[in-house]
Protein backbone atom coordinates (compact mmCIF):
# COMPACT_ATOMS: atom_id res chain seq x y z
CA UNK A 1 0.00 0.00 0.00
CA UNK A 2 0.81 3.67 -1.28
CA UNK A 3 0.54 7.29 -2.29
CA UNK A 4 1.67 6.74 -5.62
CA UNK A 5 4.62 8.66 -4.33
CA UNK A 6 7.16 9.41 -7.72
CA UNK A 7 9.73 11.82 -6.67
CA UNK A 8 10.21 15.02 -4.15
CA UNK A 9 8.53 17.80 -5.95
CA UNK A 10 9.78 20.43 -3.76
CA UNK A 11 11.97 21.17 -0.70
CA UNK A 12 11.17 24.65 1.30
CA UNK A 13 13.78 26.70 2.88
CA UNK A 14 12.03 29.17 5.12
CA UNK A 15 13.98 32.29 5.39
CA UNK A 16 13.42 36.03 7.28
CA UNK A 17 14.88 37.23 3.85
CA UNK A 18 14.07 34.65 1.08
CA UNK A 19 15.90 37.04 -1.62
CA UNK A 20 19.29 37.20 0.08
CA UNK A 21 19.38 33.23 1.57
CA UNK A 22 18.38 32.45 -2.37
CA UNK A 23 21.33 35.09 -3.94
CA UNK A 24 23.67 33.12 -0.93
CA UNK A 25 22.85 29.81 -2.18
CA UNK A 26 23.16 30.54 -5.97
CA UNK A 27 26.27 32.56 -5.48
CA UNK A 28 28.13 29.87 -3.08
CA UNK A 29 26.21 26.69 -4.15
CA UNK A 30 25.73 27.43 -8.23
CA UNK A 31 21.69 26.85 -7.61
CA UNK A 32 20.32 29.21 -10.71
CA UNK A 33 17.22 31.05 -9.17
CA UNK A 34 15.09 30.40 -11.75
CA UNK A 35 11.72 32.28 -10.60
CA UNK A 36 10.92 34.82 -8.40
CA UNK A 37 6.92 35.15 -7.11
CA UNK A 38 4.77 37.54 -4.82
CA UNK A 39 2.57 34.70 -3.74
CA UNK A 40 -1.36 36.65 -4.88
CA UNK A 41 -2.94 37.47 -1.40
CA UNK A 42 -0.23 36.99 0.94
CA UNK A 43 2.65 39.08 1.37
CA UNK A 44 5.21 36.41 0.80
CA UNK A 45 8.20 36.87 -1.03
CA UNK A 46 9.30 33.07 -3.04
CA UNK A 47 12.09 32.45 -5.06
CA UNK A 48 12.74 29.12 -7.17
CA UNK A 49 15.36 27.01 -8.55
CA UNK A 50 15.39 23.65 -9.49
CA UNK A 51 17.78 20.68 -9.29
CA UNK A 52 17.14 17.93 -11.78
CA UNK A 53 13.35 17.05 -10.85
CA UNK A 54 13.57 18.89 -7.17
CA UNK A 55 12.31 22.74 -6.60
CA UNK A 56 14.05 24.61 -4.10
CA UNK A 57 11.60 27.71 -2.13
CA UNK A 58 13.27 29.90 -0.67
CA UNK A 59 10.08 31.18 1.20
CA UNK A 60 9.93 34.78 3.23
CA UNK A 61 8.38 37.42 3.91
CA UNK A 62 7.32 40.14 1.44
CA UNK A 63 8.69 43.13 3.56
CA UNK A 64 12.02 42.73 4.56
CA UNK A 65 13.71 44.56 8.05
CA UNK A 66 16.66 45.84 6.61
CA UNK A 67 18.09 45.88 10.30
CA UNK A 68 17.51 41.88 10.50
CA UNK A 69 20.60 39.11 10.28
CA UNK A 70 19.31 36.46 7.86
CA UNK A 71 17.77 33.79 9.05
CA UNK A 72 16.88 30.44 7.86
CA UNK A 73 15.92 27.08 8.21
CA UNK A 74 14.65 23.73 6.35
CA UNK A 75 10.99 23.84 5.83
CA UNK A 76 8.28 20.86 4.99
CA UNK A 77 8.90 18.77 1.43
CA UNK A 78 6.13 18.19 -0.95
CA UNK A 79 5.95 14.70 -2.76
CA UNK A 80 4.37 14.54 -6.34
CA UNK A 81 2.07 11.68 -6.66
CA UNK A 82 0.84 9.80 -9.40
CA UNK A 83 -3.29 10.63 -8.39
CA UNK A 84 -3.71 12.64 -5.21
CA UNK A 85 -7.61 11.92 -4.91
CA UNK A 86 -6.51 8.56 -4.51
CA UNK A 87 -3.86 9.17 -1.77
CA UNK A 88 -5.51 11.28 -0.29
CA UNK A 89 -8.46 8.71 0.04
CA UNK A 90 -5.62 6.23 1.38
CA UNK A 91 -4.28 7.91 3.90
CA UNK A 92 -7.76 9.07 5.43
CA UNK A 93 -8.50 5.37 5.41
CA UNK A 94 -5.41 5.04 7.65
CA UNK A 95 -6.56 7.58 9.80
CA UNK A 96 -4.56 10.66 8.70
CA UNK A 97 -5.74 13.99 8.99
CA UNK A 98 -5.34 15.03 5.10
CA UNK A 99 -6.35 18.22 3.42
CA UNK A 100 -9.17 18.81 0.57
CA UNK A 101 -6.71 19.15 -2.48
CA UNK A 102 -7.33 22.68 -4.33
CA UNK A 103 -5.57 24.44 -6.98
CA UNK A 104 -1.88 24.76 -6.41
CA UNK A 105 0.21 27.68 -8.07
CA UNK A 106 1.58 25.64 -10.76
CA UNK A 107 -0.83 25.44 -13.99
CA UNK A 108 -3.13 22.46 -13.62
CA UNK A 109 -1.73 21.33 -10.34
CA UNK A 110 -3.70 20.09 -7.04
CA UNK A 111 -1.91 20.35 -4.02
CA UNK A 112 -2.81 19.34 -0.19
CA UNK A 113 -1.45 19.43 3.26
CA UNK A 114 -0.74 16.25 5.46
CA UNK A 115 -1.28 17.17 9.18
CA UNK A 116 0.04 15.41 11.90
CA UNK A 117 1.71 12.12 12.07
CA UNK A 118 4.82 13.16 9.59
CA UNK A 119 7.24 13.29 12.62
CA UNK A 120 7.32 16.81 12.77
CA UNK A 121 7.81 17.20 8.71
CA UNK A 122 5.75 20.05 7.27
CA UNK A 123 4.07 17.82 4.05
CA UNK A 124 2.28 18.41 1.26
CA UNK A 125 1.53 16.31 -2.04
CA UNK A 126 1.14 17.58 -5.22
CA UNK A 127 -0.06 15.91 -8.50
CA UNK A 128 0.40 17.84 -11.92
CA UNK A 129 -1.65 17.77 -14.71
CA UNK A 130 -4.97 17.03 -12.45
CA UNK A 131 -7.17 19.80 -13.96
CA UNK A 132 -7.93 21.38 -16.67
CA UNK A 133 -4.84 24.28 -17.18
CA UNK A 134 -7.97 26.94 -18.72
CA UNK A 135 -8.49 27.02 -14.49
CA UNK A 136 -6.07 28.61 -14.19
CA UNK A 137 -7.01 31.98 -15.87
CA UNK A 138 -9.94 32.26 -13.37
CA UNK B 1 30.99 25.53 -7.85
CA UNK B 2 27.69 23.23 -9.33
CA UNK B 3 25.14 21.67 -7.12
CA UNK B 4 24.10 18.87 -9.44
CA UNK B 5 21.25 17.48 -7.03
CA UNK B 6 19.57 17.38 -4.07
CA UNK B 7 20.90 13.95 -2.41
CA UNK B 8 19.01 13.88 0.33
CA UNK B 9 16.89 15.16 2.91
CA UNK B 10 18.02 14.36 6.57
CA UNK B 11 14.73 14.14 8.90
CA UNK B 12 15.28 13.26 12.60
CA UNK B 13 12.76 11.33 14.20
CA UNK B 14 12.38 9.81 18.03
CA UNK B 15 12.24 6.22 16.72
CA UNK B 16 13.39 5.24 13.42
CA UNK B 17 11.98 1.84 13.43
CA UNK B 18 8.44 3.71 13.99
CA UNK B 19 9.06 6.17 11.46
CA UNK B 20 10.11 3.70 9.14
CA UNK B 21 7.39 1.85 9.40
CA UNK B 22 4.18 4.40 9.35
CA UNK B 23 6.00 5.87 6.41
CA UNK B 24 6.54 2.25 4.76
CA UNK B 25 2.68 0.88 5.74
CA UNK B 26 0.97 4.46 4.85
CA UNK B 27 3.11 5.79 1.83
CA UNK B 28 5.04 2.85 0.30
CA UNK B 29 8.56 4.05 1.00
CA UNK B 30 10.57 1.44 1.49
CA UNK B 31 14.37 1.90 3.31
CA UNK B 32 17.64 0.49 1.08
CA UNK B 33 18.69 -2.04 3.39
CA UNK B 34 22.21 -1.74 1.59
CA UNK B 35 22.64 1.47 3.28
CA UNK B 36 22.60 2.71 6.83
CA UNK B 37 22.39 1.33 10.36
CA UNK B 38 24.08 2.49 13.77
CA UNK B 39 26.96 4.87 13.44
CA UNK B 40 28.61 5.09 16.55
CA UNK B 41 31.12 7.71 15.55
CA UNK B 42 27.85 10.39 15.12
CA UNK B 43 25.45 9.09 18.11
CA UNK B 44 22.83 8.27 15.51
CA UNK B 45 21.24 5.44 13.66
CA UNK B 46 19.41 5.99 10.28
CA UNK B 47 18.10 4.81 7.05
CA UNK B 48 17.75 5.54 3.68
CA UNK B 49 14.74 5.57 1.46
CA UNK B 50 14.69 6.53 -1.98
CA UNK B 51 12.03 8.52 -3.04
CA UNK B 52 12.69 9.05 -6.94
CA UNK B 53 16.22 10.94 -7.40
CA UNK B 54 16.61 11.76 -3.72
CA UNK B 55 16.75 10.04 -0.43
CA UNK B 56 14.87 10.60 2.90
CA UNK B 57 17.32 9.85 5.08
CA UNK B 58 15.69 8.92 8.54
CA UNK B 59 17.75 9.96 11.45
CA UNK B 60 17.59 9.31 15.46
CA UNK B 61 20.01 10.21 18.30
CA UNK B 62 21.54 7.45 20.18
CA UNK B 63 23.49 9.47 22.35
CA UNK B 64 23.00 12.25 24.26
CA UNK B 65 25.44 14.43 22.45
CA UNK B 66 26.06 16.11 18.60
CA UNK B 67 24.13 18.03 16.61
CA UNK B 68 21.11 15.31 15.59
CA UNK B 69 20.82 15.24 19.81
CA UNK B 70 20.86 18.65 20.27
CA UNK B 71 18.16 19.29 17.27
CA UNK B 72 16.18 16.65 19.28
CA UNK B 73 16.08 17.79 22.31
CA UNK B 74 15.70 21.75 21.41
CA UNK B 75 13.22 20.92 18.25
CA UNK B 76 11.99 17.83 19.22
CA UNK B 77 11.38 16.11 15.42
CA UNK B 78 11.77 17.46 11.88
CA UNK B 79 13.13 18.05 9.08
CA UNK B 80 17.23 18.59 10.25
CA UNK B 81 19.71 18.44 7.16
CA UNK B 82 19.77 19.13 3.21
CA UNK B 83 22.36 17.03 1.63
CA UNK B 84 23.58 18.19 -1.73
CA UNK B 85 25.22 16.58 -4.48
CA UNK B 86 28.82 17.93 -6.07
CA UNK B 87 30.72 16.85 -8.09
CA UNK B 88 34.21 17.14 -6.57
CA UNK B 89 33.98 17.77 -2.56
CA UNK B 90 37.34 18.97 -2.30
CA UNK B 91 36.61 21.72 -5.40
CA UNK B 92 33.84 22.73 -4.04
CA UNK B 93 35.13 22.97 -0.35
CA UNK B 94 38.05 25.24 -1.26
CA UNK B 95 35.60 27.21 -3.57
CA UNK B 96 33.49 27.78 -0.47
CA UNK B 97 36.41 28.72 2.09
CA UNK B 98 37.68 30.89 -0.98
CA UNK B 99 34.39 32.77 -0.31
CA UNK B 100 34.96 33.09 3.23
CA UNK B 101 32.48 30.12 3.93
CA UNK B 102 33.52 27.79 7.03
CA UNK B 103 33.19 24.39 5.38
CA UNK B 104 34.47 20.81 7.48
CA UNK B 105 37.24 19.11 6.02
CA UNK B 106 35.79 15.94 3.47
CA UNK B 107 35.49 12.78 4.99
CA UNK B 108 34.45 9.42 2.92
CA UNK B 109 33.26 12.25 0.19
CA UNK B 110 31.32 14.34 2.63
CA UNK B 111 31.96 17.53 4.13
CA UNK B 112 29.88 19.78 6.24
CA UNK B 113 29.18 23.74 5.90
CA UNK B 114 28.46 25.66 9.36
CA UNK B 115 25.22 27.13 9.40
CA UNK B 116 27.02 30.48 10.36
CA UNK B 117 27.68 30.60 6.38
CA UNK B 118 24.36 29.50 5.03
CA UNK B 119 22.07 31.77 7.44
CA UNK B 120 21.55 28.76 9.78
CA UNK B 121 20.43 25.93 6.82
CA UNK B 122 21.98 22.48 7.55
CA UNK B 123 24.43 22.26 4.95
CA UNK B 124 26.26 18.98 3.82
CA UNK B 125 28.04 18.34 0.59
CA UNK B 126 28.69 14.92 -0.81
CA UNK B 127 30.46 13.56 -3.84
CA UNK B 128 29.07 9.69 -5.08
CA UNK B 129 31.59 8.35 -7.34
Amino acid sequence: MGIGATHIDHIVIQSNDSAATAKLFADQYGIEIKRTMSRPGTRAHLEFAKLQEVIVEFAGPGEVQPYDEVKARLGGFVLAVDDIHAAVTSLRESGWDVGEPHPAVQPGALITGVRGRTNGVPLALIQYNARPLEENSQ
Amino acid sequence: MKTKRIDHIGIVVKDLQQALQTYETHFGFRPDPARGGDVPALGIKNAFVPVGESDLEFIQPTSGEGPVATFASERGEGTFMLSLEVEDIDAAVAHLRGLGARVGDPRNGVAFVSMKSTHGVNLQLVQRS
